[in-house]
C-alpha cells in the first residue's frame, strides 16, 4: 500500500481484444506523481486503445486501473474531476466559440460560472488565445485548435493529462510551443502521460517512458537508461518496429 | 434479473448534470433558432390552415364540430412528434457521431446516461415549443373546445420524452444520415397520416385499425383530442396515459442502453 501512494497511476493485467485481435496483452506499469511519461510504439501497437480505456470510451475484457487510489471500474466519475484528456480526434465543440467552448466544459465538470470565467480566461492567456475568444473553433487553424484541445483540457485542474498524440501534424513551430506549454505545466506539479510518435519529442519530454508493440509492453523506464546504450531511440524504435 | 441490475446499474448514474448536455443544445439553438422555427412552428400552422380551410370547406361537420377544430389537437401532437423526431435523429446524429460531442462531453464527469437523459430532454423542448405553438395559436383563434385543453402541454411534454427517446434509440442503430428515411416513412408518416390526426380511426377498415393500436401516436392525438373536446372518459383516459408512459419507459431505456453501446467499445 506505501508503494501504491507513491503512484498517480497503476494499471495491472490490461486486455482487450477487438473479436481476434489482441490490442492489449497483459499490460502492466505505474506512473508516479509528478512524471512525464511517455507511450511510444509503431501504429497500431495499442497505444490509443491504452489511453481510451484509461479515459472511458473503451471497457477493458480484463485488468484493473487505479487512478490516486481510486479504481476506474468503479469510480470513474471521481476520477473524471482530477483528470484532463487531450483525444487524438479532434472533437471541439463546431458551433460553439473559443470561449464557449471553454464555459461549457467547465460546466460539465460543475465548476462555478464565477471560478470558470476567471480560469477560462487564465489558459486564453496561457495558450495565447485570447484574439481568438470570440472566434467560432470552425476559423481555427489546426495548431490552434490544437491548444484549444489542451486548453479545454486544464479548465478542471487536472493532477493528470493524458494526451494522444496532441502533436501529430503540427507545424514544428506550433509543436514546439506546445511543448514549452506543457514542460511548464509539469514542473508546476502537474503529472502528463502522453502519446507521441515523434522520437524526438519523446527525448526532449519524457521523463520515463514505455514501447509498445503488438499490445505488449517491450520496454519501460528512465528515458536516459534506455538510451544509456548509445543508440538512440529512433533506432531503438526502429528495431522493435521490424518485429 | 439481468435486466433490473441493468436498469439499476442506470438510475443510479442518472442525475441532474444532464441539464448541462440540454443546455449546451440550447446554446446552439440560440444561434441557429431562426430557421428551425419556421419547420417546427410554422409547417403545423400551414397544416392547420391548409387542411383546416381547404379540405374543412367540404367538410361541414366532424364529430359535431367544425374540420380546423377537429384536428387542432392531432396537429399539436404530431407537429410535436415530428419536433422530437427530426431533433433526436439527425441533431443527435451530428452531434453524436459526425461533430464527436458524445465523446468530449464523456471525457468529463458526464456519463453516457446524463448524455441521453439531457438528450432527450432536449428533443421534449423542442417537442414542447411546437405543440404549444399551434395550442396557442389555435386557442386565440378560437379553435379549441373546452377549458380541459389547458392540460394539453403535460401530454404534449409526454408525447415529447416518448418520441425523443424512440427517435434517439433509431439513431443508435443508424449508420448513417439516409437510415432515418427508413425511420420517416415507415413510422413517423405512418403515425402521422393513421393515428387519427385528420378523421377518426373507426372510420379506417377493421384489420387496419388494429394497427394503429401499435401507434404511440394513436394515444396522444386520443387523450389530446379527450381533452380539447372535455369528453373525458376516465378509464380511457387513465389507460391510454398508461400505454404512453410505458412506451416512454421502454423506449427511453432501450436508447441509454443502445447509446452505451455505440460509444462505448
Amino acid at each position: 500500500m506505501v508503494k501504491m501512494k507513491n503512484y498517480i497511476l497503476t494499471v495491472k493485467g490490461l486486455t482487450k481484444n477487438f473479436g481476434s485481435v489482441h490490442a492489449l496483452n497483459k499490460i502492466t506499469f505505474n506512473i508516479k506523481y509528478g512524471d512525464f511519461f511517455g507511450l511510444i510504439g509503431p501504429n497500431g501497437a495499442g497505444k490509443s486503445t491504452l489511453l481510451k480505456i484509461l479515459y472511458g470510451i473503451v471497457i477493458p475484457d480484463s485488468g484493473s486501473i487505479g487512478i490516486e487510489g481510486l479504481n476506474l471500474e468503479y469510480d470513474y466519475k471521481k476520477i473524471k474531476y482530477n483528470l484532463g484528456i487531450v483525444p487524438q480526434d479532434d472533437n471541439l465543440d463546431e458551433d460553439l466559440s473559443v470561449y464557449e467552448n471553454l464555459l461549457i466544459y467547465s460546466m460539465y465538470f460543475g465548476i462555478s460560472k464565477k471560478e470558470s470565467i476567471k480560469k477560462s480566461a487564465e489558459l486564453l492567456i496561457f495558450f495565447n488565445l485570447d484574439d481568438k475568444k470570440y472566434s467560432k473553433v470552425a476559423a481555427l487553424s489546426g495548431g490552434l485548435r490544437r491548444r484549444l484541445m489542451i486548453a479545454r483540457a486544464l479548465i478542471n485542474n487536472p493532477s493528470l493529462i493524458i494526451l494522444d498524440e496532441p502533436t501529430s501534424g503540427l507545424d514544428p513551430e506550433y509543436r514546439q510551443n506546445i511543448w514549452g506549454r506543457l514542460k511548464a505545466l509539469n514542473e508546476n506539479g502537474v503529472t502528463i502521460l502522453m502519446s507521441t510518435h515523434y522520437m524526438e519529442e519523446a527525448e526532449r519530454l519524457f521523463k520515463n517512458m514505455i514501447i509498445l508493440n503488438h499490445g505488449n509492453i517491450v520496454l519501460n523506464g528512465a528515458i536516459k537508461d534506455i538510451t544509456l546504450n548509445k543508440k538512440s531511440l529512433e533506432e531503438i524504435f526502429l528495431d522493435i518496429a521490424k518485429n | 434479473m439481468k435486466i433490473i441490475r441493468k436498469l439499476k446499474n442506470i438510475n443510479s448514474n442518472l442525475s441532474s448534470r444532464s441539464f448541462t448536455v440540454f443546455y449546451r443544445n440550447y446554446m446552439v439553438w440560440l444561434k441557429y433558432y431562426k430557421p428551425g422555427v419556421i419547420g417546427d412552428i410554422l409547417e403545423p400552422l400551414l397544416y392547420l390552415a391548409a387542411l383546416g380551410f381547404g379540405i374543412g370547406k367540404f367538410i361541414h361537420r366532424i364529430d359535431g364540430m367544425s374540420y380546423v377544430k377537429y384536428i387542432v389537437p392531432g396537429i399539436i401532437a404530431s407537429s410535436s412528434m415530428y419536433a422530437a423526431a427530426f431533433e433526436s435523429t439527425f441533431g443527435a446524429y451530428t452531434r453524436m457521431v459526425t461533430n464527436g460531442i458524445y465523446e468530449a462531453i464523456l471525457l468529463t464527469p458526464v456519463g453516457i446516461e446524463d448524455i441521453v437523459l439531457g438528450e432527450i430532454l432536449w428533443g421534449t423542448a423542442k417537442a414542447f415549443m411546437s405543440g404549444a405553438a399551434v395550442l396557442i395559436i389555435g386557442t386565440a383563434f378560437g379553435w379549441t373546445i373546452s377549458p380541459f385543453a389547458f392540460f394539453i402541454p403535460v401530454i404534449i411534454v409526454l408525447n415529447g420524452i416518448l418520441f425523443s427517446s424512440l427517435s434517439l434509440l433509431i439513431t443508435s442503430f443508424s449508420p448513417s444520415y439516409d437510415f432515418f428515411s427508413y425511420y420517416f416513412t415507415i413510422a413517423v408518416s405512418t403515425m402521422f397520416l393513421f393515428s387519427g390526426v385528420f378523421y377518426p380511426v373507426s372510420s379506417l377498415p377493421y384489420l387496419v385499425k388494429y394497427f394503429v393500436y401499435i401507434m404511440p401516436l394513436y394515444y396522444t392525438v386520443s387523450i389530446m383530442r379527450m381533452l380539447d373536446e372535455g369528453r373525458i372518459h376516465p378509464l380511457i383516459l387513465s389507460s391510454y396515459l398508461l400505454v404512453i408512459i410505458l412506451f416512454a419507459l421502454i423506449f427511453f431505456y432501450a436508447s441509454v442502453f443502445f447509446i452505451r453501446k455505440r460509444v462505448i467499445k
